[in-house]
């Protein structure tokens, strides 16, 4: 009753606000759009707004980012679909079937989809971190530790092994070829160099985000563009039809799993939603019984990412506001916000300011149900950019692209990977080795590898010591079981 | 129970804010700068560039952040942000010394500029390839358990503890070898006997959240980084590595309180400028950036930082005197470590 009442008191306050309720709404719009353009994110605009945070009230500077986080992770999932290029790495597994659907001439059904998941995923997760932050937040630090992230990884990496590629092996190989670049720059534990070639910039490592953009949208304008020059090129077909209530129904069962998946990955510190939407749509390739309809436009690959990346925004609050834990880049800047209003995020927060905290609380709650509102308006508009020509557009897509990677941390040599990426993954696509397996493999090597390193330290370089840590084995040894029967499927299954 | 907490810890607080008080409405260093200054030639023409060697959330960004604004500030002059994480602070590094030697671009680097040279003399010196604009920030580290900690309870049962634990007793610490935070730790144990696995954390999040969660026993940090919780009374310092405490920390332990003879290494932050810059220019940066350090925004966010708890100014004379004792220290270090310095 009194979440209830505590809900209705910050929505009340949030709604009678005339200057919050015109920072509400530009943080819902500003979030969509720049979540939409690629290497622009969400991110770019919260660097941009952060100075002028300070002359906002605290209230208004926190939910302002607040918003931000919400419908930037959910505006990347449009140039994902439309042009295969995610907007943020949360939206990279979106790509993976909402591209192959708009190619389908499932545009609308896909953005669609997408627009519903991101709002349910987002809405619950909201809901439930009004219901239940502070001890969310104490189980999760106390239950995970670094051997249990490590095992989570290892369990993602075993069950997504072979998303989008030919086979098994393949499957594999393209996973350990992202793990090997994710070993490239210093070491996590002492500093060493690796793989850098006397090269300093590549003592900063390769960073996914140019990998992403190389290989997703690079890669496919080099595909089309030998299509078009092979007479073969054919234009997407135009299509609004939006996903019919049976059809999303019938998802029931991926979208509570994508919810509990991107909740969970999204309680803890440092992991966030891009592990959950690979986790959602890896689960959702595990658990189908048409498994090889998956990377060629099945809608079940769309509404497991993006509900379980959504659901990810809300749960990463609560580190951040019952402990003050930032679970990422976005969350990080958001502590600046506290600071630059003399306040620490914390416990102390819900004891000294209890409005902040509900307003906050009403404004991630309204900003996903506005996901549902305004991303329904604009997708009968935005699928019509698949209008413009491929002369025009795909120049238009290789100048984001070029600029989405620079902006990550300024370093030409993110450019270059960019097209290195692309005419890699233009060989990789008919061989069918898996692009989406390299990324994987990439991501996850790097928390992986940092938190394997972490965890032999903890348990005294001993690996019995995950024996005496329950989550961590039980991880384990289903990663190891998945594992198993992959193998096993890979020599017996008549499907391979 | 919150509130018990926050009440205890305000003691931190109240006294790092009196502190921050005196030190704002007392003379400060720059104070006897002129207010103004022309730059040379009507320079600067254009905006200026901080490169920064480290993300935007993190101590580096915000300092940066901060110094630029006060900068604007004082001189209307606009600084555009280029970061360049990654290498610890070598990439950053490494663009910022490509860039043009016209005074249009500054750079803010931290000790691992000093420590990265001291280990291989072809990285760039701070003190001698660099002009030091200012040095803004000098922090000190501590020591921390949980506030609610049973097992031990201040730094001498906590020394006691860990030597029965036979190894097995875990702190989080940055990840680097040779780093400030590492040769720290070395000093420390040296000096106790203790045998501690250093847990290597190089995000702040997860290194606290270790911490508050239960899955180390202690954690190596600076006082500002970690503020929040000891306003939350979630984390408690049991030894600041200083000789002297500090009046908002007079409760925990120094070095000298605790029995420990070591010089310590400190972490500091500041901003620098192309050696062959034009000299005129540089002496405008150096007004600007001086004189920026004692604006009361500057001075607000330093405070907000526990950056006003020991002297954190240093002009470039007193920043290549603190460089070049640092580097100087840190070799030594290494070769008694037996790390092969280049």
């Amino acid at each position: 009753m009194d979440v209830l009442n505590n809900f209705i008191g910050g929505t009340i306050s949030l709604f009678s606000d005339p200057i919050g309720v015109l920072i509400f709404l530009g943080g819902v719009i500003g979030g969509m759009l720049f979540g939409a353009i690629p290497g622009v994110s969400m991110l770019t605009l919260a660097a941009i707004l952060l100075p002028f945070t300070g002359h906002l009230s605290a209230e208004h500077g926190i939910m302002l980012f607040s918003v931000i986080y919400c419908t930037g992770v959910y505006g990347g999932a449009i140039t994902a679909i439309l042009f295969n290029i995610p907007g943020a790495p949360e939206n990279a597994p979106t790509a993976f079937d909402g591209y192959p659907m708009t190619r389908k001439g499932q545009a609308g059904k896909a953005v669609g989809a997408a627009v519903m998941c991101s709002a349910l995923g987002g809405t619950v997760s909201a809901v439930i971190m009004m219901v239940a932050t502070a001890p969310i937040a104490n189980w999760a630090i106390r239950a995970f530790g670094p051997p249990e992230i490590f095992a989570l990884v290892f369990f993602g990496l075993a069950v997504a092994s072979s998303v989008g590629a030919k086979s098994f092996w393949k499957g594999w190989l393209s996973v350990l070829v992202g793990l090997l670049i994710s070993v490239v720059g210093l070491d996590p534990v002492g500093g060493i160099a690796r793989w850098d070639f006397g090269m300093p910039y590549l003592l900063a490592g390769i960073h996914f985000i140019p990998m992403i953009l190389g290989f997703f949208a690079v890669s496919e304008i080099f595909v089309q563009a030998e299509k078009k020059v092979i007479g073969s090129y054919e234009a997407p077909k135009i299509s609004v039809d939006f996903p019919t209530l049976k059809e999303l129904i019938a998802h029931k069962v991926a979208v509570v799993r994508s919810i509990f998946i991107g909740f969970f990955c999204g309680i803890l510190p440092g992991i966030g939603a891009t592990l959950a939407a690979f986790m959602g749509y890896n689960e959702a390739v595990r658990w189908s019984k048409n498994k090889e309809e998956f990377g060629k436009g099945k809608m079940e690959g769309v509404i497991s990412s993006e509900t379980a990346n959504n659901a990810a925004t809300g749960a990463a609050m609560i580190p951040l506001l019952a402990l003050g834990l930032p679970g990422g880049a976005l969350t990080a800047m958001m502590v600046g916000v506290f600071q630059m209003h003399d306040m620490q995020p914390g416990p102390l927060v819900f004891l000294l300011s209890p409005d902040l905290v509900w307003v906050v609380f009403a404004a991630m709650f309204f900003a996903n149900l506005s996901i549902l509102l305004i991303g329904w308006m604009e997708t009968k508009t935005i699928i019509n950019l698949l209008r413009i020509p491929f002369q025009f557009l795909a120049p238009l897509i290789l100048c984001l692209a070029t600029v989405g990677s620079y902006a990550v941390r300024g370093l030409v040599i993110d450019v270059i990977v960019m097209f290195i990426a692309g005419a890699v993954g233009f060989f990789l696509r008919r061989s069918g080795y898996s692009v989406a397996g390299i990324v994987l493999g990439l991501i996850l090597g790097g928390i992986g590898e940092q938190t394997f390193a972490q965890a032999m330290q903890m348990l005294h370089f001993e690996w019995s010591g995950f024996i005496g840590r329950p989550i961590a084995l039980a991880l384990l040894i289903a990663g190891f079981a998945a594992l198993v029967g992959s193998i096993y499927n890979a020599f017996f299954s008549k499907a391979r | 129970m919150q509130l018990k907490k926050f009440l205890a810890s305000t003691g931190i607080v109240a006294g790092s804010m009196v502190f921050g008080a005196n030190l704002a409405f007392a003379a400060c260093a720059t104070d006897s700068l002129p207010a103004s200054m022309d730059g040379p030639g009507g320079f600067p023409e254009r905006a200026l560039t901080m490169v920064v060697p480290y993300g935007p959330a993190g101590g580096s960004g915000q300092v940066a952040q901060a110094m630029a604004e006060a900068v604007t500030e004082l001189t209307g002059v606009s600084i555009n942000r280029d970061h360049k994480p990654g290498g610890s602070g070598a990439v950053g590094m490494t663009a910022y010394m490509a860039t043009p030697a016209d005074g249009y671009t500054v750079l803010e680097h931290i000790d691992d500029a000093a420590s990265g040279h001291a280990l291989d003399s072809t990285q760039p010196n701070p003190a001698e390839d660099l002009i030091p604009l200012v040095t803004s920030q000098i922090t000190f580290s501590q020591i921390y358990i949980r506030a609610e900690e049973d097992r031990f309870t201040d730094w001498a049962s906590f020394v006691e503890w860990v030597k029965a634990q036979g190894g097995k007793a875990t702190i989080a610490n940055v990840s680097k070898e040779g780093s400030m935070e590492r040769i720290n730790m070395k000093y420390i144990t040296d000096a106790t006997g203790m045998e501690i696995q250093q847990i290597s954390f190089d995000k702040g999040a997860p290194r606290y959240g270790a911490l508050a969660g239960g899955q180390v026993d202690a954690l190596f940090e600076q006082p500002g980084d970690v503020r929040n919780f000891l306003d939350a009374g979630t984390f408690k310092p049991i030894l600041t590595l200083l000789k002297e405490a500090p009046s908002a920390f007079a409760d925990t332990p120094s070095l000298v309180d605790a029995g420990l003879d070591f010089e310590p290494l400190l972490r500091f932050r500041g901003f620098y400028v192309h050696k062959d810059a034009p000299a005129d220019r540089v002496e405008w940066l150096t007004w600007a950036f001086q004189k920026a350090y004692c604006l009361d925004s500057y001075q607000a966010y330093n405070e907000s930082k526990f950056m006003n708890l020991i002297d954190s100014y240093r002009d470039t004379e007193g920043s290549k005197s603190l460089i070049t004792n640092t580097i100087n220290q840190y070799r030594e270090v290494y070769k008694e470590l037996g790390l092969e310095l280049k």
